[in-house]
């Protein structure tokens, strides 16, 4: 079993975004499969966009894998971030792929997969991702994949599977769970954040009528890390974050 | 000695990005924000970040231009605008913060303003304690003020929180005493 000082040692993968990386002692640990949760609007594919642009700008090439939304629509209404330049999508070091455009040429048209088309997938994956020597990967969403694979078992199958082989590639990998703002767990089928290295929840907070935007980390294996709840900002600079103020009035928050 | 270039030698005075609370009256308003922007400021060639919980941006925009005093290095975080639906044209050097109450909002929008202009020193002007503690218990204002001053801090940059006098209490006194390097107030009129 390792020991504190040997987990904070475990190479990390510095996402870039320098509030996170304070919260993660360093940035998430180098090999992770982190699922990035929350309900619409709290700011998860833009959280995942910087994490794979500033992995770009270092050298470390990012995949994009859309699920739901076609990448160009995704690009055009992407914040105009200062550190982006689209000169990273034509030298090769940021990819876009449409997932739909990958199954159809798997001939993975089923509503439902089974076991053999799941292993399949993660195959096909793995492959872009060896090829394009990716070392930072997003699935948006793993919940629309989820979606075709059914049962828990298959869902638990493939995001082991696939964690494990991009582990083993050296890629670190957000996976983004789509939740509706009254879950109480952290993802749909309720098994992904059993199997995922790491938990990152964004969501609303409503205090006294305002609508804050939260980030909280509850789980990182390999690192220690701050579990406290902070409030975001989507800016043009990337995602800053502040402590969550407390101060007595925090609804349900003592 | 008038009261604008008072204010500015006792910052001179003070070291590198100091936390001042700057107790003032009223009518001290204008030359205190002369001192500091147009010559404490200029002397020390920092970009300004001004934000204002008492009076929309807009209106001291106004007055900054009625005492000729240049804007091109001034940012302001107007967090009393949106709350009074009296935003109108937004102003490029202005950023809003929906309400007073959204203390981490505004602490976020300085960082972003901080972060555009990485390298330039910078001054935070806070306008004014007693206007925030309107709208936000003690306890929250008072965790505010430690995580924002000591952010600054470290950035080096300096802060100057306005108080004003005839409204500041006992527990403003005290929270202003713990977080602020300084406690400044000014003679005469």
């Amino acid at each position: 079993m390792l020991g504190r000082d040997a987990r904070d040692r475990r190479e990390r993968c510095k996402t870039g975004i320098e509030g996170l990386d304070n919260i993660l002692n360093g940035g998430v640990p180098r090999g992770n499969t982190v699922l990035v949760t929350g309900s619409v609007g709290t700011g998860k594919t833009s959280l995942c966009l910087e994490f794979l642009v500033h992995g770009s700008n270092s050298n470390e090439p990012g995949l994009y894998v859309s699920v739901t939304e076609p990448c160009d629509k995704l690009l055009k209404n992407i914040i105009p971030y200062d550190f982006f330049d689209e000169s990273l999508i034509t030298d090769g070091k940021l990819h876009f792929i449409d997932l739909p455009i990958v199954y159809e040429r798997l001939g993975l048209e089923k509503a439902e997969f089974d076991f053999e088309e799941v292993a399949i997938l993660i195959s096909a994956i793995a492959s872009i991702v060896h090829e394009l020597g990716i070392k930072r990967l997003v699935i948006d969403s793993i919940t629309s994949v989820c979606y075709r694979l059914k049962s828990q078992e298959n869902i638990r199958d493939f995001i082991l599977k696939l964690g494990s082989v991009l582990s083993e590639m050296g890629c670190t990998s957000f996976l983004v769970s789509e939740i509706s703002p009254a879950e109480e767990r952290y993802s749909l089928y309720g098994v992904e954040e059993a199997i995922a290295d790491g938990v990152i929840v964004t969501g609303n907070l409503e205090r006294r009528g305002d609508l804050l935007r939260t980030l909280q980390v509850v789980k990182m294996r390999g690192t220690m890390h701050s579990r406290a709840k902070y409030v975001l900002d989507l800016t043009t600079v990337g995602v800053l974050l502040v402590p969550l103020l407390k101060g007595g009035s925090v609804a349900g928050g003592g | 000695m008038t009261t604008a270039t008072q204010i500015a030698e006792k910052l001179d005075a003070l070291p590198e990005s100091s936390a001042v609370a700057l107790k003032i009256r009223g009518e001290q308003y204008f030359d205190v924000i002369r001192g500091i922007l147009d010559i404490f400021a200029k002397k020390k060639e920092m970009d300004s970040i001004y934000v204002t919980a008492t009076i929309p941006c807009q209106s001291i925009m106004n007055a900054l231009q009625v005492l000729e005093i240049d804007t091109e290095r001034i940012w302001f975080v107007d967090c009393i605008s949106q709350i009074m639906m009296s935003v109108g044209e937004k102003h490029p050097h202005a950023i809003y913060v929906e309400s007073p109450t959204m203390l981490e909002n505004l602490m976020l929008k300085v960082e972003y303003l901080i972060r555009r202009a990485e390298g330039k020193k910078k001054l935070v002007i806070l306008d004014n304690i007693n206007s925030l503690a309107i709208h936000n218990n003690i306890k929250i204002l008072s965790e505010f003020l430690h995580i924002l001053v000591n952010n600054l801090r470290s950035k080096n940059t300096y802060t100057i929180i306005f108080s004003m006098e005839e409204y500041e209490t006992d527990e403003m006194t005290n929270m202003l005493n713990l977080v602020c390097d300084e406690s400044m107030t000014l003679e005469g009129g």
